[in-house]
């Protein structure tokens, strides 16, 4: 069973075809969507995803990858239940509990000034009473006539209302759709204070922007650019007050804008730019400019986005589109429609810039003495020069603490032979303690190690993470390498977002995560993806992986679901 | 009396003016009225209808709408009123004085963080009162929005610290000066005091006791630092980590300094400090002349070098103490000069200290805290007035027990040694 996912695997090293084995019927995956072709170990659990969705959904081709969406808070989950903690039901309670003691504590109905009066002197803290009645209104969404109230109060009692009250007031107008409250309240905020502050520039950009007055918003954001950078939340919100009103230009000028200073659009804003875009030639370039960005700064739809791009492709009047949700199969094929996806490995270009990249900033940095020495970097390069070209690098230390069961070097051995009896060329990385003899490290494991791979040990203090790059790195685009680590602090020291990128395209074709293993049992490999997780497109496909609605997905994952946009030729 | 009778009165009459429905008049008899003075015509009991209702009392719908209508928006006019006022004042001003019209273009950083500060402060978020022009240029510095808050917040409570601390002076200056009023001799003695002090000489007081001036302290400590820096041994503070280290994290790092100095000239055998790699009108020495002054700094009883440890000193007698490191320290050495990196890593950066003893080859060394201590949670780098004192008390006593103690008590559950006997204990 697992000898056959093997094979799968092993097809793209070799290049020649391996003779196929016949799968057992019970194996098929069709009759039996519950079986997994992997070796099972005990944090096993189907996912949610899946127990939840109708049986017409087809399996996601990776379940147990460690870079599939959702695996490390699947993780996490069972190894808090494991542990005996649960925390989750007490939270959600705290929650509604609050919002009831705020109602509790604001009145019915608007009183007058006397009855506030009455009402302040009876509160715990007098002082704060007026912005702290503010903010609970503003945080059980009360009615406006009552925050009205004790604003007339305040007036009445002192002469002027203070900023901060006004402040939540507007809050409270804007959250609730008030919009003549929100004019009257800026009117009287611009005639007696000279200057606002950022947040009431974003509260009024937001409330504008749902009103007539709409054009007023981009004055603002100019005035709060002399200040602080506008977040992209504002840039959203008066993009979509542009949208309400039907000036389709001026929103895609602030686009163009919230791009130039180099900011994130939020998932709203783009799909206010699908749901209002019309379908005129012009457009459709913008449109695809908007996945080009999303294409290049590898971000995910969420669901909701996902729809308005098929929404909007599908109405495209002289092309007919059509679209579907679909995942990817073992193959890197989409079975939506059966068209091959771009594959995961890099170009030569590509490669050779990921190469240099990750010599001078991970392994070298600011200061090579953090990592190592230069001396154990010259030798081990030498050493990786007159080697011949390896397949596979293994962490010895990581992968020897797989399984928890036995002495390490006993799984290291299992781990060495099984990929030495595929006939690939090994290099084993380890530091010079494992030389020592100990229970943990046996003698003549390590001597049997050494007979069927290459072996380098770096000193005790040194890191051996950069040396498996390395070697990884210039062994060629087949070598692949074997670490259970994420790598998520090397790929930090890289410099800019595009070669994280690149580096994290890398490390999904190329490591090989060992899967549950027990000393006894054969060593399994998770399937490493065939194709790259990011919005495609040929001229008459596009394929947008996208995050399902509740699916939570490290940043180190990727999604398993795909929109699969086909053209229907004519 | 006369109120009450007219109130009684009223009362009849509207009685009499309500449409008489059928229902059950209840009488109360008041006992606390005197019945005597009034006529019989006017009862003393007044008359309380259940169910006529009177006009005044019934809820109006419209009318208490209307009336909160005109309330409700009464304060947009009164802020509007008082706008206009101040406009009419300005505008008065104006007149007098030729204003330039503010052209709201470009703000310079300097203004715009200026005015960021004041609007956050009247938004009631958490921001200093006052500002000088250093903070607010660190703060156009800083680019993101989160970044600038943090400062702010740290500025305004340093504030409210200094604020506190000042109320609580005041606040015990006043109940002393109450304390006094009361008790009149002491007060006799106060003023003779506050007399004897405004012509300029303290008034001895009556005792046998010779007093014992803080400068004849400085004298005896600084005669045994120098005697120290002839004979003792030494001990370096490695100030190469400019680079490494924001500007909150070299305030930090010389407060420590500060603290280390002090430690090491109050001790019993002090250390000769050295300050070595500081780099004249470096980030360091910027720092530390801010905070002790000029005169103070040239005066201060340690070695501050731009030369490197290495060339100062044999290579073969130093040991650069890091918690990176793998050999253990495991008895305190008086014939070797021990380095001590002048970093202070809040943003963690691992393995910079042994970085730089690998480069030069030096001998590294860590302190013995596994062996002694049951380890909890916390790092195990220890800031530098820690490391001093650990270093002194292991230099006087030689037992490590005792040096340990200065390793703050949060990070650890106990000595080895202890626990064991406190597992005893519970046996029996």
């Amino acid at each position: 069973m697992g000898s056959f996912a093997f094979v799968k695997y092993l097809r793209p090293l070799f290049g020649h075809q391996l003779p196929r084995r016949s799968v057992p019927a019970a194996l098929r995956r069709k009759d039996h969507p519950n079986v997994q072709l992997y070796c099972t170990s005990k944090e096993k659990r189907r996912p949610e995803a899946q127990s939840r969705k109708s049986s017409q959904r087809e399996e996601p081709a990776f379940p147990k990858s460690v870079f599939a969406a959702g695996t490390a808070k699947r993780t996490a989950d069972f190894l808090k239940r494991r542990a005996g903690t649960g925390t989750d039901p007490e939270q959600a309670g705290g929650l509604s509990r609050d919002r009831a003691s705020f109602r509790g504590e604001i009145p019915e109905r608007p009183l007058s000034a006397p009855e506030w009066r009455k009402l302040k002197e009876s509160s715990s803290s007098p002082e704060r009473f007026e912005v702290r009645m503010m903010a609970l209104m503003l945080a059980a969404e009360a009615d406006v006539n009552i925050a009205k109230s004790l604003l007339a109060y305040v007036a009445m009692e002192k002469g002027e209302v203070p900023y901060m009250l006004l402040l939540r007031y507007l809050a409270l107008c804007v959250s609730g759709g008030h919009h003549s409250e929100v004019l009257d309240t800026y009117d009287v905020m611009r005639s007696c204070f000279k200057a606002l502050d950022s947040g009431a520039y974003s509260l009024l950009i937001k409330g504008f922007g749902q009103t007539e007055r709409w054009r007023e918003a981009l004055v603002m954001l100019e005035e709060m650019k002399k200040v602080i950078m506008p977040s992209p939340r504002n840039y959203g919100d008066a993009i979509a007050g542009a949208f309400l009103h039907g000036d389709g230009e001026t929103g895609w000028m602030l686009y163009g804008e919230l791009l130039e200073l180099r900011l994130t659009p939020n998932q709203d804003t783009w799909q206010c730019l699908f749901e209002n875009a019309s379908t005129e030639h012009q457009q459709r370039h913008r449109l695809a400019d908007v996945l080009t960005y999303m294409r290049e700064n590898q971000v995910y739809p969420e669901e909701p986005l996902a729809r308005s791009i098929k929404a909007w492709f599908e109405s495209l009047p002289d092309e007919k589109w059509r679209g579907r949700f679909s995942s990817v199969d073992s193959s890197g094929r989409c079975r939506g429609c059966r068209a091959e996806l771009e594959s995961i490995e890099l170009t030569e270009e590509e490669y050779a810039q990921l190469r240099h990249r990750v010599m001078t900033h991970v392994i070298e940095g600011r200061d090579v003495f953090n990592k190592t020495t230069p001396e154990e970097l010259e030798s081990f390069k030498s050493f990786v020069k007159k080697s011949p070209a390896f397949d596979v690098i293994v962490d010895g230390l990581n992968v020897a603490s797989v399984s928890p069961k036995g002495p390490k070097s006993q799984t290291l051995l299992a781990v060495v032979s099984e990929l030495r009896d595929q006939g690939l060329n090994v290099l084993v990385l380890g530091r010079k303690h494992m030389l020592r003899p100990s229970w943990n490290w046996d003698r003549h494991d390590i001597h049997q190690i050494r007979q069927r791979s290459l072996c380098f040990f770096t000193e005790n203090i040194s890191e051996d993470d950069p040396f498996l790059l390395y070697a990884a790195l210039h062994s060629g685009n087949h070598c692949n390498f074997v670490s259970r680590d994420l790598m998520r602090d090397h790929k930090a020291c890289l410099p800019d977002g595009a070669t994280r990128r690149l580096f994290f395209k890398w490390q999904r074709g190329h490591q090989l995560v060992v899967q549950g293993y027990v000393p006894g049992k054969k060593v399994r490999f998770q399937r490493a993806l065939r194709c790259d997780t990011v919005i495609q497109s040929t001229g008459a496909a596009w394929h947008v992986p996208y995050d399902e609605d509740g699916a939570e997905r490290s940043t180190y994952e990727v999604p398993q679901r795909w929109l699969c946009l086909t053209k229907e030729q004519q | 009396m006369i109120f009450l009778r007219v109130r009684v009165v009223g009362v009849l009459r509207r009685c009499c003016c309500c449409s008489p429905q059928a229902s059950a008049l209840v009488k109360l008899r008041n006992p606390s009225l005197p019945t005597s003075t009034y006529p019989s015509a006017v009862t003393t009991s007044r008359a309380l209808s259940t169910s006529w209702t009177l006009r005044k009392d019934a809820p109006q719908p419209q009318d208490v709408d209307a009336r909160h209508e005109l309330d409700l928006d009464v304060w947009k006019s009164v802020m509007r009123s008082q706008a206009l006022q101040e406009e009419k004042r300005k505008d008065g001003e104006d007149r007098e004085e030729e204003s330039t019209t503010e052209v709201e273009g470009e703000l310079s950083p300097l203004e715009s963080s200026r005015r960021l500060v004041e609007t956050w402060r009247l938004a009631g978020k958490l921001v200093p009162e006052n500002i000088t022009d250093e903070q607010l240029e660190t703060l156009a510095e800083l680019t993101t929005k989160s970044s600038k808050k943090k400062f702010l917040k740290y500025l305004a409570i340093k504030e409210g610290h200094k604020k506190a601390n000042k109320e609580k002076k005041e606040r015990k200056r006043a109940e002393r000066m109450a304390e006094t009023k009361e008790d009149p001799e002491l007060a006799e003695g106060e003023r003779e005091e506050m007399d004897g002090e405004e012509e300029g000489e303290p008034k001895l007081k009556n005792t046998y006791l010779m007093q014992f001036w803080s400068r004849s302290m400085d004298k005896l400590l600084g005669w045994r630092v120098a005697q120290a820096m002839q004979f003792g041994q030494p001990l370096v503070y490695d100030m190469s980590y400019d680079q490494h280290m924001s500007r909150q994290e070299m305030e930090n790092t010389v407060s420590q300094l500060l603290e280390t100095e002090g430690w090491n000239r109050r001790a019993v055998d002090p250390f000769h400090l050295h300050f070595c790699n500081l780099q004249p009108n470096g980030a360091y020495h910027r720092e530390l002349l801010k905070r002790y002054s000029q005169e103070t700094w040239e005066r201060l009883l340690i070695t501050a070098t731009s030369q490197r440890h290495i060339d100062i000193f044999p290579r073969e007698s130093l040991v650069y103490l890091t918690a990176d490191s793998p050999n253990v320290l495991r008895t305190f050495d008086y014939s070797k000069v021990y380095i001590v990196g002048a970093l202070v890593d809040r943003s963690i950066q691992t393995g910079v200290s042994l970085a730089n003893a690998k480069r030069l080859k030096l001998a590294t060394a860590r302190l013995p805290l596994d062996e002694y201590l049951h380890w909890d949670s916390g790092a195990k780098n220890l800031t530098l007035d820690q490391m001093i004192r650990i270093l002194m008390t292991a230099k006087e006593t030689g037992s490590w027990e005792k040096a340990l103690e200065f390793v703050p008590k949060r990070k650890h559950t106990g000595f080895h040694q202890q626990r064991k006997k406190d597992n005893c204990l519970l046996w029996w």
